[in-house]
């Protein structure tokens, strides 16, 4: 199990563990939403500030790189799709100004998702749960409790899923699927199993929280406000200033 | 009065198993009792209406004379499972917050809350890796992990589903040692298992399962001879004819 996905909580007492929940989503969404108009000053020093992070939660960039790989995949994709057309006689070319502004959307998307992460690896799957109900409390026609469950579930079952889709891709290549050459017999042999896993151990884990009298209705974690979360949010707003900056 | 209660329980799967046929059971408070089967014979069925998981299609389960199907919350507070599989029981993100998942459902307050973890934590030897990712634990730690986070909701009886599967031989003894402590202070424990060996020798009841059916109950001595006619192997010290002796000394 030492291999475990990096995706998930990480015990420890960096600057962010010791966070409000609800300030770390506050600055999730806020530079999340800022992010969107953000230029270079900006991406850089976020990342900048992202990496230091990471740093100090103890989290290592590389293992996260590695499980991250297929969403990096993805942004390649996003990248080729943005920058490369076709032009007459179907040869394909690429312009430096649709490069940048695709690096640019990639970065930002990486950016959000980096974010993302450091939330949900500094952050017990319980104050999430919390600090949403907190801020659905106001929004009317919500059930509140409900809606922070479903999210805390899905918190909790994304680290298994991936450490399932792992556990089946090596199985998979145990047995020489890589000789398979067509792409979609590969995916269906891939993902059926993965979804009947998938779904078993939802049913599992519902099982043992009912076992264990899980109710909407439970003692929920203190949320404590405090001078470190005041100084975050000061030091997040002069980061998210900086989307002015030309 | 009987702790829990069987009463001609029956339960057909949704592909047509029959998962219980008739089953009526009874165990008194205090009880180790040990109920035996071959893969597929309904002991999990079976700890899995006493907890209200599943529902009878006929017959009637209760813990302490209440019907579980009525009221199956005020039944889990008095019956805790450990499930065969201890990852799949696994909900905190640390130890301690697994320990705490049951009794934060049962909104206790905060200070009661940790009293009973470290309490429960203590009983099964975890204390000092409250901070510690569970899935990080080794195979009997989990185990361990699991009985922790069923004692700290104080229940009366304990079931288990094969407690000893996927263990070496030092976490079997660590599993079997804290079983037995529970029992000597005062807990029901129903165990399921297919390997007799680890637990027959301390059990005053052994219950043995087959299709779907209870096929013997009586004291382990008088109902161990008939094991092997139901695809359970007879503990080793029985077959070479010594009688029921403990696992480990």
């Amino acid at each position: 199990m030492g291999e475990l996905s990096a995706i998930g909580f990480s015990p420890g007492r960096s600057p962010l563990h010791r966070l409000d929940p609800r300030t770390k989503q506050a600055l999730l969404m806020g530079l999340s939403l800022v992010s969107f108009w953000g230029g270079l000053p900006f991406l850089l020093l976020a990342s900048a500030t992202m990496v230091a992070l990471f740093h100090a939660a103890g989290l290592r960039l590389g293992q996260v790189l590695r499980e991250t790989r297929y969403f990096l995949f993805f942004l390649g994709l996003v990248f080729a799709i943005r920058t490369v057309t076709l032009s007459h006689g179907w040869i394909p070319s690429v312009s430096g100004g649709s490069a940048g502004e695709a690096l640019t959307i990639c970065w930002r998307l990486l950016l959000m998702v980096g974010m993302g992460l450091l939330l949900m690896a500094t952050t017990r799957t319980a104050d999430i749960r919390a600090a949403l109900a907190w801020y659905l409390k106001p929004v009317p026609f919500v059930d509140q409790t409900m809606a922070a469950t479903m999210v805390g579930l899905l918190v909790r079952l994304l680290p298994l899923i991936l450490l399932q889709a792992s556990e089946l891709s090596d199985a998979l290549r145990a047995r020489g699927i890589q000789r398979r050459k067509n792409p979609l017999v590969r995916l269906e042999r891939f993902t059926m199993p993965l979804f009947r896993r998938v779904f078993l151990s939802a049913d599992e884990l519902v099982a043992a929280m009912q076992a264990r009298c899980y109710s909407n209705h439970r003692t929920t974690p203190d949320l404590a406000f405090t001078w470190r979360d005041g100084l975050a949010l000061g030091v997040g707003t002069l980061l998210g200033l900086t989307v002015l900056l030309p | 009065m009987p702790i829990i209660e069987t009463v001609h329980l029956c339960h057909r799967y949704a592909d047509g198993t029959q998962g219980l046929n008739d089953v009526s059971l009874s165990f008194s408070q205090g009880e180790l009792a040990v109920i035996a089967g071959a893969n597929g014979s309904g002991k999990t069925t079976l700890l899995k209406h006493i907890i209200g998981l599943l529902v009878p299609q006929s017959g009637l389960v209760t813990v302490g004379g209440q019907s579980v199907q009525k009221d199956p919350m005020a039944a889990r507070q008095q019956v805790g499972m450990v499930f065969q599989d201890a990852d799949s029981q696994i909900i905190g993100d640390t130890v301690y917050d697994d320990t705490a998942f049951g009794p934060e459902n049962l909104a206790l307050d905060r200070a009661q809350i940790d009293r009973r973890v470290n309490r429960a934590l203590a009983a099964v030897g975890l204390s000092g890796l409250e901070d510690k990712k569970p899935h990080h634990l080794s195979g009997g730690e989990k185990r361990r992990l699991a009985i922790a986070g069923v004692l700290a909701m104080a229940p009366r009886v304990l079931l288990m589903d094969e407690p000893f599967s996927n263990l070496d031989f030092p976490a079997t003894c660590r599993v079997l040692e804290q079983i037995l402590d529970l029992h000597q202070n005062g807990h029901t424990i129903i165990i399921t298992t297919h390997d007799l060996e680890k637990i027959v020798a301390h059990a005053q009841r052994l219950v043995i399962m087959a299709k779907g059916r209870v096929v013997r109950d009586g004291i382990p001595a008088a109902v161990i001879r008939a094991v092997d006619r139901y695809g359970i192997r007879p503990p080793c010290s029985v077959q070479l004819g010594r009688g029921i002796r403990p696992w480990v000394s």
